[in-house]
């Protein structure tokens, strides 16, 4: 009777702190450093749709011990939309949730984690490759598409969760850096109207 | 109380970009070097080292049961190295086939140089065969050289079929002149998105050398994008 009661509150501890078993992948704003995209004058953006378009959108990958379920403490279109707003904020533009001057929207091609066992040692591989729009809101017209992924990959325990973590907030940052430095998004960008 | 609800709160993630630091910011001119040794790794071209070591066990077993065998011990040694001289050479052929032709670090440096003119943020980015001197060096702000320790073709997935993918460990380091103090270092994994079977890699040579030099590519450009980011709007 004691013991389950101690479950119980043990339970109820990790309800209320939020201790959960799902990953809370992110890309930090402390990170984040403005570039070329600040180097297009600030526009008003709306960010969205991002759509994951993944087959199985329940999971990011499998535990190797078990084959459980990897999952996110958010919805992975939430994490790569709120990337790009950070990105865009940073670089002076102004992420507004309607209209603008112009729309990126995103769908999440891929956002996974990969393992593949050793002696001793685990190597993670995290993928993320979006696809990504940018409309002219004035124009009415979408001036460029892009692809572009981010993979990371690394040695580390078995059950190492913040090997997990960082393997697929890296892939994330690489991901958002090559759209951040990419001349041609930049270019896009300078040609929408404000 | 405290150590139960540490969970809650997770540790920042660690910063994946790099900070960025006035000397990279101001320069213009660069002379991007290819540098360093490269070690080409593919399962199972290096797996023979179990056959190569088993003159030095089979003889271990006999003179367990025929103690005179040392007195033929020094002539072990001597096949063992033939063994080993065979292994070694066929291990060095089969890598060979991977890398013919292939400098890593100059494939790299030329992927990283053209990204970087591409941006339009230097004023000069030129790749050199060695260490700048004379004019080259007097032209540059500053030296990058560009390392491939490892490369080659790695696991990516477990189960079966296990998947494979190319990839370069890589190192940047941007060196300014004239103090040659190095202002920016970045170092990254980069690895193929394709991931193919084994066999696809083993089976078709072409495929491989293919995936190979396209990670290499790939790494160049990953290289020069975490430069642009670290430099900024500059």
């Amino acid at each position: 009777m004691r013991a389950a009661a101690v479950a119980v509150v043990l339970a109820a501890i990790a309800a209320l702190t939020g201790c959960s078993s799902a990953l809370d992948v992110g890309y930090p704003e402390a990170a984040v450093n403005p570039g070329l995209l600040a180097s297009v004058a600030p526009r008003r953006v709306a960010v969205g749709p991002v759509t994951d378009r993944r087959s199985d959108q329940t999971r990011i990958g499998a535990r190797p011990e078990n084959g459980k379920p990897i999952e996110t403490a958010r919805p992975v279109a939430d994490i790569v939309r709120d990337a790009l707003v950070v990105e865009l904020t940073r670089n002076g533009h102004v992420v507004v949730p309607e209209g603008g001057d112009v729309r990126v929207a995103a769908d999440v091609d891929d956002f996974w984690l990969d393992t593949a066992g050793s002696d001793g040692s685990t190597q993670y591989v995290g993928r993320v490759a979006l696809a990504v729009a940018i409309r002219d809101e004035q124009g009415g017209s979408t001036v460029l598409v892009r692809r572009y992924a981010g993979i990371r990959r690394r040695y580390a325990d078995p059950d190492a969760k913040e090997a997990w973590r960082e393997v697929m907030d890296t892939a994330l940052a690489r991901t958002v850096h090559d759209l951040a430095t990419d001349p041609e998004l930049v270019r896009a960008l300078g040609t929408v109207s404000r | 109380m405290v150590g139960l609800s540490a969970c809650a709160s997770a540790p920042p993630p660690p910063s994946v970009a790099t900070p960025p630091s006035a000397p990279v910011s101001e320069v213009h001119r660069l002379a991007v070097v290819p540098s360093g040794e490269s070690k080409l790794t593919v399962p199972g071209v290096s797996a023979s080292d179990d056959v190569g070591n088993t003159v030095g066990r089979v003889f271990s077993d006999i003179a367990k049961w025929y103690p005179q065998a040392y007195l033929y011990q020094a002539l072990a040694v001597l096949v063992q190295r033939g063994v080993d001289w065979i292994f070694q050479d066929k291990r060095s052929s089969a890598a060979d086939q991977y890398a013919r032709g292939i400098t890593p670090s100059a494939v790299v440096a030329d992927a990283f140089t053209r990204t970087l003119v591409a941006s339009g943020r230097f004023d000069q980015v030129r790749t050199l065969q060695g260490e700048p001197v004379g004019d080259d060096r007097r032209e540059a702000d500053a030296v990058v050289r560009v390392l491939v320790p490892t490369w080659g073709i790695v696991r990516v997935r477990g189960g079966k079929p296990e998947m494979m993918a190319a990839y370069a460990d890589v190192r940047a380091q941007v060196s300014v002149r004239p103090t040659s103090v190095i202002t920016w270092e970045h170092d990254e994994d980069v690895t193929h998105g394709e991931r193919l079977p084994a066999q696809a890699f083993t089976g078709d040579l072409q495929l491989a050398r293919q995936a190979l030099k396209d990670v290499l590519e790939r790494a160049g450009q990953r290289l020069a994008n975490e430069l642009l980011y670290a430099r900024g709007d500059q």
